[in-house]
């Protein structure tokens, strides 16, 4: 079993067996690939170098809006220019965080410095948004029954078996952030 | 982010850029734009709280009091400024997992309270 994250004079520590560090890379990896902006063969490469994508547009797939949501709640037009000055740096931060963290999982015992520590904590949450878009979670009641499903046994169909598995990555992510916390306190 | 900095000793580059900048300030009118942060089921209120303490520097209280804001009333302005500030203030809380919009100060003064029913 995985061991709660503690903040410590190493800095923030943790544990997580094979399997889990499999599934977490598993996990970083869909979400990297979700991010990973599409090569388009008449791209200006010098706009690309600068982070601009003329032809960003918001992104048809729910767990993909979620990540990179419109800027303004109610302008569609002014939010599409802004995605088109800001939206692959955006995904670019994103999937260094991910990669960042996925390479900490080569070894059993976790140490986390600050940056480590960010990228883990924010890889963990774009893990748990896409999850909750796949799992329906529209709503608290919506989270309180999948949190219900804790028991690896009950697994017994895809929608259980990501109920779970958001359900660990929760917890990992919950005990990150607490020993974040703590490291501020120090 | 790293590549503007690599794009920096080029001069004509920075220059042209700086003013795409200006012209920007001249459309828009300096008036004062809110960060918006909605609430959603996912994000957890500690990493809430931590997101305002550590990007912000606001106090355990002051984050922990705008969180629960975001919890209980669906929304919180945590920021406001110019539309430049609050923008890249909303691409910073993306980046974290956040749900953050922005938008015009409204005439009303505060602009919140409206997003009760919206998804929770």
């Amino acid at each position: 079993m995985a061991k709660a994250f503690k903040n410590g004079l190493k800095g923030i520590t943790g544990y997580l067996e094979p399997a889990e560090r499999e599934l977490l890379r598993s996990l970083f990896d869909d979400v990297i690939s979700m991010l990973e902006p599409a090569e388009r063969a008449n791209q200006d490469p010098l706009a690309a170098l600068v982070g601009l994508d003329a032809e960003a547009r918001e992104p048809s797939d729910r767990a993909l809006r979620r990540l990179l949501p419109n800027v303004m709640k109610n302008d569609d037009e002014a939010s599409l220019e802004f995605r088109r000055y800001t939206e692959r740096s955006l995904r670019e931060n994103k999937i260094g965080a991910l990669k960042a963290a996925a390479l900490g999982l080569d070894k059993d015992e976790l140490v986390l410095g600050p940056a480590d520590a960010r990228h883990w904590s924010t890889a963990l949450n774009d893990v748990r948004l896409v999850l909750a878009e796949r799992l329906d979670i529209r709503d608290d009641a919506d989270a309180g029954h999948i949190h219900l499903m804790q028991d690896w046994s009950q697994a017994e169909d895809v929608e259980s078996y990501l109920a779970l598995v958001y359900n660990f990555t929760t917890w990992l992510q919950e005990s990150l952030v607490q020993a974040m916390l703590a490291s501020l306190e120090a | 982010m790293t590549l503007s900095v690599a794009l920096g000793p080029d001069t004509r580059a920075s220059t042209h850029t700086g003013t795409a900048a200006s012209t920007d300030v001249l459309t828009a009118p300096d008036i004062p734009w809110n960060l918006v942060i909605w609430n959603d089921p996912v994000n957890l209120m500690s990493y809430v709280s931590y997101v305002f303490r550590s990007y912000f520097g606001y106090s355990e209280a002051k984050a922990n009091k705008l969180m629960l804001e975001v919890h209980k009333k669906g929304r919180s302005i945590v920021a406001h400024g110019s539309k430049e500030q609050v923008e890249q203030h909303a691409v910073a809380m993306h980046g974290y997992g956040l749900w953050a919009t922005v938008e015009k100060a409204s005439s009303d003064g505060k602009g919140s309270g409206k997003g009760k029913g919206k998804r929770g």
